[in-house]
């Protein structure tokens, strides 16, 4: 996917618009922090084996 | 359609967004577009809101023009031709309240937008200017159609331009203008952090805007736009999401609301010295210059006040610029002017011994009040003595100074407030005995006779006044 905004929207301000959003933007941000958590415990598996 | 034929000139504060820029041809306001702006247009244009938005003049003036009859320079997939706004302002030109309600109205047509499955790129207050007392904006480029699973890119922006400059005066009552002013784009979330702690940190808006939006920003400062967008896409971020954030925000900037402090400027037309014929004579004065002037395009009224002459001046002319140095003043003014839907009278926040500066980009992207300030006529009343008296301006200069803001053919209308008049000897009785041996009548008039004609004299009935109207150059 590119990206084709011109404007840097900063990696932090988007992602604290959905805590913003209500309790359903709490999920999705959860969501994504356990999915970054989840994808680095299985990198480090992977590096282990 | 056509299209003036002079030489065009680019708008050098357009330059941020590579798909389109605007520039000027003769008194024309123009936008071209790239291809892929082009077909944002296109798909812009077929929506039902923004026809809409164009209707409640929401948006400013567009409609396109044929992009060949362009005189020659870059070749433009399309070309938008905008309507011209009466005067360039800056945020950190306007009251308070008139950066709450460009704040609302960008809010109001980013929900607009969304619900129609379009976004705008960005959110600076520099995408919103004026007619007289309402809001427009005018970034026509900035709409684009929206991608699911995005949050808008423009958030970081709309905090640091708007949403921070409203929150420090708001809550803390700070000036919001020296921070716009110094800094084109706004004031970071690491600044805001230093300057609400303690308790302060709990103010509304503050702890999810500020210092969470801060954190964040500090834990992700490695993690690419692209990366975090496709995160945020799979962990199901929808439009909703976005239209609640937006409403979140409306609904704060909506309570952020603030009267203006009383001011001892505010009373100033009552408690200035002035008698009753003092005053009657002077807006006669002023009325049969802006009378003998025709119908002036644009009229500068340099230290405002409560917009008094501004009114007047609004009877004769198209537009009228009313700059005041007292943020409480220009606010409680723009609040009158918009309760009666006022689209002529554009109140401005200014120090006239400190005009705004060029900003941006080498000076030059936001334009400084000098190279802004060009009018048919020039009111001056009351303002001398405090140049010349109160912040020490050289009398000469302070006369240049107000004639370079006349166009050639232009008049200038000028009160010289004698030394020995009340409002006078209070600035001197401030400064040593005789630091200012030039400033005497004679001087005022002969520095006159030396740089214009003068058409009128008029002495006010209390005698320690005098107004003048002169004709500049043309």
């Amino acid at each position: 996917m590119i990206d084709l905004a011109y404007l840097d929207a900063g990696s932090g301000s988007l992602i604290v618009q959905a805590v913003v959003g209500g309790a359903a933007g709490v999920v999705v941000a959860t969501k994504l922090y356990w999915r970054r958590l989840v994808a680095r415990f299985r990198r480090q598996r992977t590096d282990q084996s | 359609m056509s299209i003036s034929e002079s030489p065009t000139r680019v708008e050098p504060a357009s330059f941020r967004d590579p798909g389109n820029q605007v520039f000027y041809a003769g008194s024309e306001v123009l936008r071209g577009l790239d291809p892929r702006a082009a077909e944002q247009w296109r798909a812009l244009a077929a929506t039902d809101f923004f026809p809409a938005l164009l209707a409640e003049g929401k948006v400013c003036g567009t409609e396109p023009v044929d992009p060949s009859r362009v005189p020659a320079g870059v070749t433009w997939a399309a070309v938008l031709r905008h309507e011209r706004i009466p005067f360039v302002s800056h945020p950190y030109e306007w009251s308070f309240s008139m950066l709450r309600d460009a704040a609302l109205l960008h809010l109001e047509i980013l929900r607009t937008a969304l619900a129609a499955d379009f976004t705008t790129k960005d959110g600076s207050a520099y995408n919103l200017q004026w007619r007289g007392a309402a809001p427009v904006f005018i970034d026509v480029g900035s709409f684009e159609p929206l991608r699911d699973g995005e949050p808008w890119a423009g958030y970081r922006q709309f905090c640091q331009t708007l949403l921070y400059p409203l929150l420090l005066t708001a809550h803390l009552g700070l000036d919001f203008r020296p921070w716009l002013r110094a800094q084109v784009d706004g004031i970071e979330p690491d600044q805001m952090r230093r300057l609400f702690t303690g308790p302060r940190r709990l103010h509304r808006g503050v702890p999810t805007h500020v210092h969470l939006h801060g954190a964040m920003q500090a834990r992700n400062a490695r993690s690419s736009t692209t990366d975090v967008r496709a995160q945020l896409r799979a962990a199901g971020y929808t439009r909703e999401l976005s239209l609640a954030t937006v409403r979140g925000v409306e609904r704060l900037v909506r309570r952020l609301d603030r009267a203006p402090a009383a001011s001892p400027w505010a009373d100033y037309q009552r408690t200035c010295g002035y008698s009753g014929a003092d005053r009657v004579a002077k807006e006669r004065f002023v009325e049969l210059a802006l009378t003998t002037a025709g119908s002036p395009r644009l009229v500068l009224d340099l230290g405002a006040n409560d917009g008094r002459y501004a009114r007047i001046a609004a009877c004769h002319a198209d537009y009228v610029v009313a700059v005041e140095q007292d943020p409480d003043v220009v606010d409680t003014l723009y609040r009158t002017l918009r309760t009666e839907h006022d689209r002529r009278i554009l109140p401005l926040v200014m120090d006239l011994a400190d005009p705004s500066p060029g900003g941006g980009w080498r000076g030059v992207e936001r334009a400084g009040f000098g190279a802004r300030a060009r009018a048919d006529v020039v009111l001056a009343l009351a303002v001398v003595h405090h140049l010349a008296l109160g912040r020490n301006v050289p009398l000469p200069a302070v006369l240049d100074w107000l004639l370079d803001a006349v166009a050639p053919g232009g008049r200038l209308v000028v009160e010289f407030v004698h030394p020995d008049d009340p409002m006078a000897r209070r600035l001197l009785d401030n400064k040593p005995d005789g630091l200012f041996p030039d400033y005497r009548r004679e001087a005022f008039e002969a520095l006159l006779a030396a740089r214009c004609r003068v058409e009128r004299r008029q002495d006010l009935p209390s005698g320690t006044r005098t107004l003048y109207q002169v004709a500049v150059g043309g």
